[in-house]
């Protein structure tokens, strides 16, 4: 008799144990997916995850703010020890080791953090429920507009500019979070998509984003008080919103993409949307010239509409910008040239703030002071920007040229009365404006990784270093697509 | 009739069935259930009986159902016997069959847990058959049996076979023997203890019966798979038995080693940069390896190649172990080792069979007598140097100038370089020849103490082990100490029910060398000398100016040659110890007859930690800047705990009915493992008298504290038949099902599943009786089992926190890898086939094996275009082949009351095929081919995976060798044309490592009370990338050391028929087909010699036995390959006196 109990219960324990929730075991030191968006927090911590994602060094901590891009413009003397190998990618050689590896990487880093924005976009409306509406809504439309922002930046470096060939197949523009392959589109198509995932970002944000409500006071966080509200939220998540991608960085954005695909009208109304905020007052003399290197400002931190945080990237820009002859510079007299120091540019204060210039045995250079700050304390934390106002200044000025060129050297007298430069500007010609335009541009984005992309939008020719040229091409523009990319993907 | 008294009720319609059982098969029956019972019942000794007039056969079950004793007896003989009257409360078992057996015509006789009943010797009455002797056809045969070596045994079992009414007979005292039977019957003659024997009738004799004794171990006849014991002689599985009294006279010092021996199939990989460190744990694959390294996408060399996903599963009894617990554990403590190898054998085991299973049976407390056993070793050990030829001072020197070396360089002119060789020419004259080799190396000394007591009452046992061993290691300061305790008990509150509980714990301290690495002594320059004049390690012994080669001012660099010796005089530690408790419990019904169920429950529980302190004087920091000295000296301290909790039920029926016997197991169990390892580093301490980590100064540059936390979870259910008709016909089925929390999240549970036959070609009337052929077994079996040897949480996609790196708005968690819910555990379907075949009485046995593994759905990285967020992720992509032969031979030439002889050989052939690769592996060669061109890496054959090869091709350059002209290489492209020009392109496959044979062969020699075991283990038919060559005569660095090839075998002049390239060419080698060399070994792996004292001496000094043995080990090492071994660490021969004995 017994034994017939005993063998039931047996069966049971076999059937009762094939229990499946036992054998789901999840990571400790790391949390699944699934297990992330059970709360409000978990959403919280992915958007940010895209950010810190993005501010690796292989993308925008580095290589897109002042490593490769800046390199391509010609921006710095390469010595041939080539110490940090990068002299190969100043001379466009695509097929160099070096420049590939980084090359790959920027390529997927970017697309890592699109899917880390499309896994949050996957799983947002299930978060409905335990978010509030408005943590809903900004994550929401910060995942879209991070989506179109990337996708933005990878066809600028990958796939040739619009003005060159709209048609031509680009990136593909991916919005799935899976293992599939997405095809490529071309490069207006990749526009428009960015252009939609941009507006519906907008939308959203318009009415939640606290940046847009006069109470958000942009200012240096820390002492003395200049009246900064940007961490005074209770909620960590919604403070420092310059350092996400905010209502005006959105507008901004979208006057980028517009002014690209030579659509002036809409770039023209969103970078005016931004200017006219008066969101973000331009730095006082006083601050970028201070003696006090704690006191100093020398990114221009309120100019910014939008800046990535890289603290962690302290020592990597220690030794790109200061380990001496091993660092990248200028040789003193490419410098001079390129702030017409002997011209309008004799005051200018970026000049004499940006750079230090060292004389040693090896001649005299000037070494880069953009991002060196007091090592214990400063004013504002370690940013690289990724979109500053005189950037929408110049994005005026280019849409405005063709119906009124007066006020559109009056937005580029602007930027550069606030930089120094008190002689106003005088083009003779759409042309020359243009040249005159890059100019300005390079002068105020050395070392930010966006002078490349204007570069390449308007087919100008880069200037180089000890006054070479390098011819505008799509063979320099067009950085080939990864190896893997094309074997892979079937590219 | 022979019939065994089982605890329950035997139906009269049994007995009349069993009568047609052969002797045979009653034999393999008393056997398995002889040993079912060893752990089943046997333990109570005392007996409460009280009969009147009771026949003996059931005082026989009585006796049985309480203590576990088997009774065998030929049934004739009691129906001599007279009724019983005994009363007796808790009287000792032999008192009660004192009294049972007095005034009958029977004796008895207790061998192990069995009671043979047979003739009283004195009793001249020969069993009278009860059919009268005038059957016609029927003859009288007369017959004498005797034991191998010619003594007479008497009580010997002899039944005619298939004969339903002849009722057989038993032997005299002389072992002499009557009975009756027709002409061509087959008499079946058996003893406990003895391997049972068929003889047909012919003549009337007289027949002479040699029995030859089988092993006394219970285990030997048995497979123990874990969760089912099976008689080998109905087992259609692939299974390899050892005892541990047998792997301890092969290897005293490692049971791993000796397993190999055995079993060659079980293939421990030599590890050439560890060599004999007793601290390096062993890479083991069983008949090749089934995964492809994945993950971290590393190109790696051959080096680099970790066996761990090739691991087999190792189960102690009952309850999965690893690998560190068999390396650290006592070979006294073994009863036996099964290694089981085809799915037939493994697939109980499910996803974790797929690289065989090796089951270990340690020894439990035997009878309730008190019994000491202690085993004393002396090891002693000795560096093997052989392999090492580099120069001496002069030679060094005069290499150095044939190299170039005393040209001008850099701002050094002629005459500053000749002042330095003259300088140096100086100290050679003066006779400075320092043989640095020998600097960090020591003969040792080791001890074992090994303890067990064991002993207890009826209902209560307990055993007690104790281990005390020392294992320094050949370079001076390493060693690895292992120290245990075990306490074994057992309990039988009912007569059906036992608990046992074994607790043990073992501490082990290892310690690396403070002298470091072994290479830095090799490539020391014989003419430095070790000390200065008064006697002081100097540091800094010599500096060096050179050309780096380098554009700019990174063109000369100045060096310091280093003393490594200074190293050993500082106060570095690098230690590791763990703590280990395991406690299995285990409990046992025995439902009724042939059911029963065990349970068993273990818990582990291993704390790890490793001190690694590095004097801020070493050599290491030599070349820190006086700003960084604060940061000089490093301690890295790392801590893990590990818990591991294995559960199983198992429900196992074994019952013979009429012809057909069934051994059934159907079980349950549960696997969990986590770790919790964490680590932390520090830098800076100003001396190296205060080496706690407290007077670190700081955390090193960027650097956080480490940890890693991981979960493993299995379930498991399985039904196992083994089923057998007449002992002829085998049929092995066994079915289970895995759920794995390594699986995706979509297949959570695999079934796995084996089937085997096998036939017992012997049986058959056509070979029974046969004086040729004693065992003739043909056995087949498939079945698809798994392994899931990847990293858990493969299957999720997972964030990661940015956990020391917080972006301005709060901590950020990112997406890195994608995680696939669909993958699978990795799937092997193996085929095998053998044959068991005995001859001459056993004398010869052989049994050679075919198999044939093909895994399927092999893990791999598949790579992805990166635009999908991803480089990889992993699939069940890939298939790979092993096929192999395994034969196994053993030939007693000589057994006599004197002598024993015996010649064996094991051989084993695994070819291993990639079938089928992904994607991410051909971008993987890609990436090979890039890093192959780096400098650390030129010289070195990376692997590489193409379809159609083995993952132990060697893939290089051709090379048609060394220009006679003018030194150079001279390579092959590809398409057969020369040039001189070596390139990463003309890489291609160009010889594989597999060898074409691996076996061990050997002699057991045995005189009186002497035995000599010799067992040489080789290797045949391989290649072998010489990297000697290419690291120490052809790349090497003419400012160190270097192989004495490289003086003289190098190019010199035109016309030079040399191997090597021009002496003066310093440029690097890349890897070329020249360094790949035939792979031929002869390892003289086992010398054991052992005297067993007369019980005249041993039992003056109380003793019960009383062994003394010598063990040496790795005395010698041939090989065609002229290399060195043993790079970091060296080689070391051992030899261990041992001494053995019990009261």
């Amino acid at each position: 008799m017994h034994i017939k109990i005993f063998i039931g219960l047996f069966c049971g324990v076999l059937l009762f144990s094939s229990c499946k929730k036992w054998l789901d075991v999840k990571p400790e030191s790391q949390v699944s997916k699934n297990e992330l968006f059970q709360t409000a927090s978990g959403y919280e911590e992915a958007l940010n995850g895209v950010y810190s994602r993005c501010s690796q060094g292989n993308i925008y901590g580095k290589e897109l703010s002042f490593g490769t891009l800046d390199v391509l413009a010609q921006n710095y003397y390469i010595p041939g020890r080539d110490p940090l190998a990068y002299l190969q990618t100043s001379l466009y050689s695509y097929t160099n080791k070096d420049f590939i590896t980084r090359k790959d990487s920027i390529w997927n880093g970017l697309y890592n953090a699109i899917a880390n924005c499309n896994l949050i976009l996957a799983n947002i409306e299930d978060g409905k429920k335990i978010m509030t509406s408005m943590d809903y809504t900004i994550i929401k439309a910060e995942a879209l507009g991070m989506r179109a922002y990337l996708h933005f930046d990878a066809l600028r470096i990958f796939a040739p500019s619009f003005a060159s060939n709209p048609d031509a197949a680009a990136i593909p523009y991916v919005t799935d979070f899976s293992n599939k392959v997405t095809p490529l589109s071309t490069v207006s198509a990749v526009l428009t998509k960015i252009i939609k995932d941009l507006s519906d970002s907008k939308t959203l944000l318009a009415t939640v984003d606290p940046i847009v409500s006069g109470g958000y006071i942009v200012g240096y966080p820390t002492l003395p008080s200049d009246g900064s509200t940007e961490q005074a939220d209770a909620s960590l998540f919604m403070q420092n919103r310059r350092h996400r991608l905010n209502y005006y960085a959105v507008c901004g954005e979208l006057a980028r993409v517009f002014l690209y695909s030579n659509d002036y009208t809409n770039a023209l109304k969103n970078a005016l949307e931004v200017i006219n905020s008066r969101k973000f007052p331009w730095t006082s003399q006083a601050d970028f010239i201070d003696i006090n290197p704690q006191r100093i400002d020398r990114i221009f931190y309120k100019e910014l509409v939008f800046a990535w945080y890289i603290p962690p990237q302290t020592k990597p820009l220690l030794l790109l910008f200061g380990s001496d002859l091993n660092s990248l510079y200028m040789l003193q007299n490419d410098g001079a040239g390129i702030y017409e120091t002997g011209g309008a540019g004799g005051d200018d204060l970026r000049y004499k703030q940006w750079f230090k210039t060292v004389t040693d045995a090896s001649g005299t250079r000037l070494d880069l002071l953009k991002y060196t700050r007091d090592p214990d304390s400063n004013r504002h934390p370690l940013v690289a920007p990724a979109l500053r106002l005189s950037e929408l200044y110049y994005i005026a000025a280019e849409c405005t040229y063709d119906i009124d060129p007066a006020r559109a050297m009056g937005y580029v007298d602007s930027v550069r009365l606030h930089r120094g430069i008190g002689t106003p500007m005088t083009a003779g010609s759409k042309d020359d404006f243009l040249d005159q335009l890059v100019k300005e541009a390079r002068k105020e984005f050395y070392g930010e990784g966006q002078i490349f992309y204007m570069y390449k939008r308007l087919n100008r020719n880069i200037l180089g270093l000890s006054g070479t040229i390098i011819p505008a091409s799509n063979k320099t523009f067009v950085l080939p697509l990864p190896n893997d990319e094309i074997e892979f993907g079937n590219r | 009739m022979i019939e065994i008294i089982h605890g329950g009720a035997l139906p009269e319609k049994r007995l009349a069935l069993t009568k047609t059982i052969m002797v045979m098969r009653l034999t393999a029956l008393f056997l398995l259930t002889a040993f079912m019972q060893v752990s089943a019942a046997a333990l109570a000794q005392k007996v409460t009986l009280s009969e009147q007039n009771a026949p003996l056969k059931k005082i026989f079950k009585e006796i049985k159902r309480q203590t576990g004793y088997v009774f065998f007896y030929n049934s004739g003989l009691l129906e001599r016997s007279h009724p019983v009257t005994i009363t007796a409360k808790d009287e000792d078992m032999r008192q009660v069959l004192e009294k049972c057996f007095r005034g009958q015509p029977l004796s008895y006789n207790i061998v192990n847990k069995t009671i043979v009943v047979s003739l009283r010797k004195d009793s001249s009455v020969i069993l009278q058959p009860p059919i009268a002797d005038t059957v016609p056809g029927r003859i009288t045969v007369n017959g004498r049996v005797t034991d191998d070596v010619g003594k007479p045994i008497a009580g010997a079992n002899i039944v005619v076979e298939g004969d339903k009414e002849q009722r057989g007979t038993t032997s005299g005292s002389n072992g002499e023997f009557t009975l009756h039977g027709k002409p061509g019957a087959v008499l079946a003659i058996s003893y406990v203890g003895y391997v049972g024997q068929q003889l047909k009738i012919r003549t009337a004799g007289p027949y002479m019966v040699r029995l030859i004794p089988g092993t006394k171990d219970p285990l030997a006849n048995m497979v123990v798979t874990g969760y089912q014991m099976i008689n080998k002689d109905n087992f259609t599985g692939n299974a390899v038995t050892v005892s541990g009294e047998e792997l301890k006279k092969v290897n005293p010092q490692n049971v791993l080693q000796s397993i190999q021996v055995f079993d060659p199939s079980f293939n421990i990989a030599t590890n050439n940069l560890a060599g004999s460190n007793p601290n390096a744990l062993p890479q083991i694959n069983v008949r090749g390896s089934t995964a492809i390294p994945t993950g971290n996408g590393a190109v790696l060399s051959r080096n680099d190649l970790t066996g761990n996903a090739n691991l087999p599963t190792f189960i102690m009894d009952g309850y999965e172990v690893d690998l560190q617990k068999v390396y650290d554990l006592d070979v006294n403590r073994i009863q036996s080792i099964t290694l089981l190898k085809d799915a037939a054998a493994t697939a109980v085991y499910g996803s974790r069979a797929a690289n065989g299973v090796l089951v270990i049976t340690t020894k439990t407390p035997k009878d309730g007598k008190l019994q000491l056993y202690y085993n004393y070793e002396l090891n002693t050990t000795g560096p093997d140097l052989t392999d090492y030829h580099v120069l001496d001072a002069n030679q060094k020197l005069q290499y150095e100038q044939l190299a170039g070396v005393y040209k001008p360089v850099g701002g050094l002119t002629r005459d500053d370089q000749e002042e330095t060789y003259y300088g140096k020419l100086k100290n050679v004259v003066s006779g400075v020849n320092t043989y640095w080799l020998s600097q960090p190396l020591r003969t040792t000394f080791g001890q074992k103490h090994s303890l067990y007591l064991e002993g207890g009452g009826s209902s209560m046992r307990y055993g007690l082990s104790l281990l005390y061993q020392t294992q320094p290691g050949v370079m001076k300061g390493s060693s690895r100490n292992r120290y245990s305790v075990g306490m074994d008990l057992s309990y039988n509150p009912g007569k059906k029910i036992i608990f046992r509980n074994t607790l043990s714990a073992t501490e082990v301290d290892g310690s690396e060398s403070p002298y470091g690495n072994f290479y830095n002594y090799v490539s020391m320059n014989p003419y430095y000398p070790k000390t200065d004049s008064l006697g002081h390690v100097v540091q800094k012994v010599d500096t060096w100016l050179y050309d780096t080669h380098r554009e700019g001012d990174a063109q000369f660099k100045t060096e310091s040659a280093l003393n490594p010796l200074y190293n050993a005089t500082l106060h570095s530690f690098n230690r590791n110890k763990y703590l280990e408790l395991i406690d299995a419990f285990s409990a046992e019904w025995n439902i009724a007859r042939g059911l029963r169920l065990r349970s068993v429950v273990s818990y582990t529980k291993r704390k790890y930690s490793t001190d690694v302190f590095t004097s801020p004087f070493a050599n290491e920091f030599f070349y820190y800047p006086p700003s960084q000295y604060s940061l000089r000296g490093s301690y890295a301290y790392m801590a893990s705990d590990e818990n591991t909790f294995d559960g199983t039920l198992t429900l196992n029926y074994n019952r013979q009915l009429g012809d057909h016997f069934f051994n059934v197991a159907l079980a349950s169990n549960v696997h969990t493992y986590n770790i919790d390892a964490r680590g932390v580093m520090a830098v800076g301490f100003t001396n190296d008298r205060f080496t706690n980590i407290g007077f670190a100064n700081s955390f090193p540059q960027g650097s956080a504290p480490s940890s890693d936390l991981e979960k493993e979870r299995l379930f498991g259910s399985l039904l196992s038949i083994n089923y057998s008709w007449k002992n002829k016909y085998m049929v092995d089925l066994s079915g289970r099902a895995d759920g794995s929390s390594k699986f995706g999240t979509d297949k959570k549970v695999a079934p796995f599943w084996a089937a085997g036959i096998g036939w017992n070609m012997n049986k058959e009337d056509f070979l029974a009786g046969s004086r040729v052929i004693s065992l003739f077994r043909l056995k087949a079996s498939t079945g698809m089992i798994g392994s899931v040897s990847f990293p858990p949480y493969k299957a999720e996609t997972v964030y990661n926190y940015y956990s020391n790196t917080w972006y301005s708005t709060g901590v950020g968690a990112a997406v890195t890898t994608y995680g696939n819910d669909n993958l699978q555990w990795q799937r092997t379907h193996t085929y095998d086939a053998g044959i068991d075949l005995k001859l001459f009485h056993d004398r010869l046995s052989l049994s050679p094996r075919y198999y044939y593994k093909l895994t399927h759905g092999l893990l791999a990285d598949i790579q992805l275009p990166g635009s999908t967020g991803f480089s990889s992720y992993t699939d069940n992509l890939g298939d790979m082949s092993n096929k192999g032969f395994e034969l196994n031979l053993s030939w007693t030439m000589l057994h006599n009351s004197n002598w024993t002889v015996t010649v064996f050989t094991n051989l084993v052939r695994n070819t291993n095929k990639i079938v089928r690769i992904s994607n991410a592996l051909k971008s993987y060669n890609d990436r090979a081919d890039h890093v192959q061109t780096s400098d650390s890496l030129k010289g070195t054959p990376l692997l590489r995976y193409k379809e159609g090869q083995s993952l132990n091709t060697i893939y290089a350059v051709r090379s048609l060798g060394i220009d006679p002209e003018n030194g150079k290489e001279i390579f092959l492209r590809p398409d057969g044309s020369r040039t001189y020009t070596w390139d990463v392109h003309y890489i291609v496959p160009v010889a594989d490592y597999t060898p074409k044979v691996t076996g061990s062969f050997g002699a057991v020699l045995s005189w009186k009370r002497f035995q000599m075991n010799t067992i040489f283990t080789t290797r045949l038919g391989g290649k072998d990338y010489n990297q000697t060559l290419v690291d120490r005569v052809e790349n090497a660095d003419p400012r160190y050391n270097v192989d004495s090839r490289a003086l003289t075998e190098r190019w010199k002049n035109p016309g030079d028929r040399a191997k090597f390239k021009n002496i003066a060419d310093l440029g690097t080698s890349q890897v070329s087909s020249r360094f790949i060399q035939d792979d031929n070994t002869l390892d003289l792996t086992s010398v054991y010699f052992s005297y067993d004292f007369a019980p005249s001496v041993y039992s003056r000094l109380a003793m019960k036995h009383l062994r003394i043995a010598f063990t040496s080990n790795d005395v010698y090492h041939w090989s065609s390959l002229k290399i060195e071994r043993g790079i970091d660490y060296p080689f070391a021969r051992s030899f261990t006196l041992s001494l053995q004995t019990s009261f």
